[in-house]
């Protein structure tokens, strides 16, 4: 199979690396970049968990190809922190015990963080956010805390 | 003593690792050199594999190719653990000559990496012999139906019974005023997990070892499984979970697939990975759940319960998975609940059907109990022109009548049922919102005990079940006054973890920030049979961490009393300093004094480890009430739950918004049952029909209401914290209890809400059929 190389900015790093045409983007960054913060959970589009931005938008990792990122940015979960300080959403989401097993975590703080780009209200972003994730632990009810209260902290704050 | 640690909701230890994406899930191993599997399933129901030719694969460049003769070659069978009289079957074979569920791994591909492994794979050239398949219970029971397994004569497994003799609940019944009788179906249900099942399994010839990093509830029952199946020693094979991303049952057991991947690192001499996808997830991994009951409750005139019965027909699927019928044996023997019953009994039969085989998911029985007593119960209130929530008090065990013996020889042993029942009734009754137009409103409560902290060994060693209860743990207090804990249970994203830690700082008197908990390594973690299944991790852990901690605490303060030369009485932990009334030495130096070996009070002793063994005098029954309150659209059959309250009794709480999100969570996956979830197969071939998560509908944010959770605590005295367990509790109720307020809602339909998920096309028909629907 013809390989192609690829140059794409992912958290702030540039890299050029030479991928298989069928290699998706959430293995591209699993397994050639070791960012395993991003997590496969359903290979399908449907559970959420492998999102990340692409040039700031919420994306799928699992249904964009690496090759398609070509000259592209992206965004993990690693991205985050900010000097090693958990941001906004990853502490609202601790503090609200919106997470049990952590799986499906980034891929929600991933929709996060773009919803603050987006700069939706906090009365949006509750349905928004969550209705393009599956969580199997909570029960969504600490999600919800964590996001009200996230984006009204924000809200607040401006 | 510093703060009260054990019942303080702290933040989980392990959160914000998570949250930085710094998980280390078992496909988050660097797995550099790795080799990779892929399975080579059958495409078939049942059939004789007459071909299997790797020439082509090969050829194309994979490294391994095993077919059926290869494992039979170089494997023994994985041991069963819980079976059914007259089973047969008593281990569970790896090589699959005869195919009987489509799935069903017949070998493997290795390469070096899984899309070249998939594509090997297209490569192997098999033939199969069909063979007549049989999908569904009832299809499996039938005169003449296809067998499984033609050699027994039949596709019944085996069958128990427990409780009163049958003729006597019989006579009981024919004789009542009153009786209800229906048939109830839970359907079969995949666990799930986000992360689903994946091992790396590492081979090193020159030492002749295993190491198997799996995504698993049993690293030991895992080591066990493993050597058995690759005839090695106990010895030579070591078992690691890493974070595991969620479990609920479907990683309680070895899977052949797993067992496979670990002869494939074997064979190659190194190392090997599998990563099962989501669609071999959701077909080809153990499911749980898939019964039918026939149940008849017999009522006086007054409502009071003179007999039940229940003939529990359980879906194993193709052979007995490890749990094997465990569940449906359970469903048996937890039938009566919170009530008193002249007579009650349960009659268990085990059937094989050309399907994936079925076993442990959260709940274990429990909530296929719950689902027949408390709708047989809603229903024979509507008949008797009774208030449900009265005909349950009038029935219901009260607080000193406890301890009890239920027919089937459980004893529960503390709690208050009738309080939890009224309030979550008074809590119902509060937000009761009217029907209008063409959508109708309805509210029910229900009532369940579970069984928790599953021990001791002597019963399960009567119930014939191979399984150890007891729980062991170790403290151990390093030499720069750091605190390990090891214990056997292990975190699959409960926060039991931070559970434990508290209760090891409060019984030590340090803070929780000198505390870390190890767990899941057979190398370095106490031997734990069951784990963290069965509600048990803090029950049981718990309890051998509360001794543990206390004795590590009174060495800790004897060291420091010799070392001060002063009494023990006269020593204070005070932070992180020992005083007493003229000299003080640091908790540090004690610890660095102890492991030097210097001025030891007992000179046996001098390891800072304290190993505690616990093993319970008996079950510990938690219990709960659960209220719910629903809206049904006549025109679309669409059942919204509106609010959901759960008032719960798991005794002491270690951490009770851990505790609530367990309660919330389980609560979700109950609503899943109710509503959403179902494994789907096609009849005439038996090919599984929900293979992606559009098809096999879990709980969205949406389908879960903002749940209102109250506590009641009526400690244990069965463990020394007091504790009950609470990680499947939630689970068990909200299929009845949504059904009910269906019933209540729409009366029509109520003797017909006998089959879950309550899907809009099953509702629309039942209220088509009452003549309701648009």
């Amino acid at each position: 199979m013809a390989h192609k190389e690829i140059t794409v900015t992912v958290n702030g790093v540039t890299s050029t690396r030479t991928v298989e045409p069928r290699t998706l983007l959430s293995d591209f960054l699993r397994h050639d970049l070791r960012l395993t913060g991003t997590h496969v959970g359903c290979e399908h589009g449907v559970c959420g968990s492998c999102t990340v931005l692409l040039d700031g938008a919420a994306v799928r990792a699992c249904l964009v190809l690496a090759a398609q990122v070509d000259g592209h940015t992206v965004e993990t979960v690693e991205s985050l922190a900010d000097e090693g300080r958990l941001c906004g959403a990853q502490r609202a989401v601790m503090e609200e015990h919106g997470l049990q097993c952590g799986f499906c975590t980034p891929g929600i703080l991933m929709s996060m963080a773009a919803a603050e780009r987006d700069e939706q209200t906090a009365d949006e972003v509750v349905s928004t956010v969550l209705q393009g994730h599956v969580c199997r632990c909570t029960g969504y009810l600490g999600l919800r805390a964590a996001i009200e209260r996230h984006f009204r902290e924000r809200e607040a704050a401006r | 003593m510093s703060e009260r640690l054990i019942g303080a909701s702290v933040p989980r230890l392990h959160d914000e690792r998570l949250l930085r994406g710094d998980g280390h899930y078992v496909d988050d191993i660097d797995a550099i050199g790795a080799l990779h599997v892929a399975f080579v399933r059958s495409p078939v129901a049942h059939g004789h594999v007459t071909r299997f030719d790797a020439t082509a694969a090969l050829r194309a460049g994979a490294a391994l190719v095993l077919g059926p003769d290869d494992i039979a070659r170089l494997t023994g069978p994985l041991p069963t653990i819980w079976r059914i009289p007259g089973q047969h079957l008593g281990e569970v074979e790896l090589a699959a000559h005869t195919v009987r569920y489509v799935g069903q791994p017949i070998g493997l591909v290795v390469a070096r990496d899984r899309a070249s492994a998939e594509d090997a794979v297209e490569l192997v050239e098999i033939e199969i012999d069909p063979l007549p398949q049989v999908i569904g219970i009832d299809a499996a029971l039938a005169d003449g139906a296809p067998l499984v397994y033609p050699e027994i004569g039949t596709n019944v497994a085996g069958e128990i019974h427990f409780g009163a003799p049958v003729e006597d609940v019989d006579k009981a019944v024919t004789d009542a005023p009153h009786v209800v009788e229906r048939v109830f179906d839970v359907q079969r249900i995949c666990h799930s997990p986000m992360e689903p099942h994946g091992l790396l399994a590492e081979w090193v010839p020159s030492v002749g070892s295993m190491t198997v990093w799996i995504s698993t509830q049993v690293p030991h029952v895992v080591r066990t499984g493993v050597a058995a199946g690759l005839r090695l020693r106990a010895d030579q094979v070591r078992v690691v979970a890493p974070d595991v991303g969620g479990a609920f049952g479907g990683k309680a057991v070895l899977s052949v697939d797993e067992t496979l991947v670990c002869l494939a690192a074997k064979v190659v001499g190194g190392r090997v990975k599998w990563i099962e996808d989501r669609r071999e997830n959701l077909t080809a991994s153990y499911q749980g759940r898939g019964q039918r009951a026939h149940a008849r409750l017999a009522l006086d005139a007054d409502g009071r319960f003179l007999a039940l019965h229940t003939w529990i027909k359980g879906d194993l699927g193709a052979y007995p998975s490890q749990a094997g019928s465990g569940p449906f044996q359970v469903a048996g023997l937890t039938v009566e609940g919170p009530y008193r019953f002249e007579l009650a009994a349960a009659t268990v039969t085990a059937v094989y059907t050309n399907t994936v085989p079925t076993g442990a998911y959260r709940g274990y029985g429990m909530q296929e109990s719950s689902w027949i007593r408390e709708r047989l119960i809603d229903d024979a209130a509507r008949e008797l022109g009774l208030d449900p929530v009265e005909l349950r008090l009038r029935n219901m065990i009260s607080p000193r009548e406890l301890p009890h013996t239920t027919h089937t020889f459980l004893t529960y042993d503390s709690g208050d049922y009738p309080e939890a029942l009224r309030r979550a009734a008074e809590l119902a009754g509060q937000r009761r919102k009217p029907s209008t137009g063409r959508i109708r409103r309805g509210v029910a409560v229900t009532s369940a005990v579970e069984v928790t902290g599953f021990a001791p060994s002597a019963l399960l060693e009567m119930f014939a079940i191979d399984m150890a209860g007891w729980e062991s743990a170790r403290v151990r207090v390093n030499e720069d006054g750091t605190v390990t804990v090891f214990a056997g249970v292990i975190s699959i994203g409960q926060g039991v973890e931070t559970a434990l830690a508290q209760i090891v700082a409060e019984q030590m008197g340090v803070p929780l920030d000198w505390v870390s908990v190890q767990l899941g390594d057979t190398a370095t973690s106490p031997y734990s049979n069951l784990t963290s299944q069965a509600s048990r991790s803090v029950t049981l852990a718990g309890g051998a961490l509360m001794h543990a901690g206390e004795r590590m605490r009174a060495r800790m303060h004897a060291l420091a009393a010799a070392h001060l030369g002063v009494a023990v009485e006269d020593v204070k932990l005070d932070g992180a300093v020992f005083r007493s009334s003229e000299r003080e030495t640091t908790w540090r130096e004690v610890a660095h004094r102890g492991w030097m070996g210097w001025g030891r009070p007992d000179p046996d002793r001098i390891q800072l480890e304290e190993v505690v063994d616990f093993d319970p005098p008996a079950i510990t029954f938690a219990h709960a009430a659960h209220g719910a309150a629903v809206a049904v659209d006549l025109d679309t059959g669409t059942v919204t739950v509106e609010d959901y309250w759960s008032v719960n009794d798991s005794g002491v709480l270690v951490n009770p918004r851990i505790a609530d999100g367990q309660i919330v969570g389980g609560i979700a996956q109950g609503l899943g049952i109710a509503l959403h979830e179902q494994v789907l197969f096609d009849d005439a071939t038996g090919a599984p029909l929900t293979t992606t998560f559009a098809d096999y509908h879990l709980p969205r944010s949406k389908d879960v209401p903002d749940v209102v959770v109250e506590h009641r605590v009526t400690p244990s005295a069965h463990n020394p914290g007091g504790f009950k367990g609470l990680g499947e509790g939630g689970t068990m109720l909200p299929p009845a209890t949504v059904a009910n307020a269906v019933a209540n809602a729409v009366p029509e339909i109520a003797g017909s809400l006998t089959v879950t998920p309550l899907t809009p096309q099953r509702v629309w028909e039942l209220l088509s059929d009452a003549g309701l629907a648009g």
